[in-house]
């Protein structure tokens, strides 16, 4: 097996595990932002956030599959660490931006929705 | 066999289509709830047109990965034969292809807002939501 290939094998299940992982605590520790934006209505939260998990795997999965092809010619194993350690940085790069975009995305829409209702429930402020 | 090409379709073809089966189950799975307030509640009429969406979608996107599955521009002329190469055209196509998947699905998404939005705007809506002001 030639060293390119091998690793191929090292980076899509590692990146695939981060990028789940990742995936699965923003679907988990988003949803009580979600219920307040969305006013306690459970069903519908629920049913938005199951669509935006599975939106986030293929954009995240895509993305590493598409970072997965025109590697130099790896042969060594010095090679093939530093060309993996540049790759795998990109992608967590990636995973970074997208997870501090989301971020703001909750914070920018709970002001605005204050903003409107400045009566209703405090939503900046944990209970 | 002198080439890969035919065992890059042969993996191709499942992942992608098991790729469309999945997102359409679990997103319109999850539209129910945007069908049934678009609907006022009529569960008959927002099933329906659920799965009429639904088969819309397996349609426009299984065509599109057979559109796009094969393996042309610099490799027709020089088919590969190693495994290396087979790996990163499949990576290529499969990865592209999940990107316009997600593409669709938030595309899809925006569309059921929307659609919420409207049934909010044009009168009473069924279900807890409507604590929410219409402008919401």
């Amino acid at each position: 097996m030639n060293l390119n290939l091998l690793s191929y094998l090292l980076f899509f299940p590692a990146m695939l595990a981060l990028a789940v992982g990742v995936a699965q605590t923003c679907h988990k520790h988003g949803r009580p932002w979600m219920l307040r934006l969305f006013d306690d209505d459970a069903a519908f939260v629920d049913a938005v956030n199951n669509i935006l998990l599975v939106g986030c795997y293929l954009v995240n999965l895509g993305y590493i599959a598409l970072v997965m092809a025109n590697w130099e010619p790896i042969g060594s194993v010095e090679q093939l660490l530093g060309t993996l350690a540049q790759r795998m940085g990109l992608i967590v790069l990636a995973l970074a931006a997208l997870h501090y975009q989301n971020i703001a995305v909750l914070l920018i829409w709970s002001r605005i929705k204050q903003r409107k209702q400045p009566h209703g429930r405090i939503l900046m402020r944990p209970n | 066999m002198n080439n890969l090409f035919v065992l890059t379709y042969l993996i191709y073809l499942p992942v992608v289509i098991g790729l469309t089966l999945y997102v359409a189950r679990t997103l319109f799975r999850n539209g129910r709830v945007f069908m049934l307030e678009i609907f006022k509640g009529k569960a008959d009429i927002a099933d329906a047109t659920n799965r009429l969406f639904e088969v819309g979608f397996y349609l426009i996107n299984i065509g599109f990965a057979l559109r796009i599955m094969e393996v042309g521009g610099y490799w027709a002329n020089d088919p590969f034969d190693t495994t290396q190469e087979m790996v990163e055209v499949l990576a290529g196509k499969i990865g592209g292809f999940a990107i316009y998947l997600g593409v669709m699905l938030f595309l899809n998404l925006f569309l059921f807002f929307r659609g919420r939005r409207k049934a909010r705007q044009n009168g009473i809506t069924i279900g807890p939501s409507t604590a929410a002001p219409a402008n919401a």
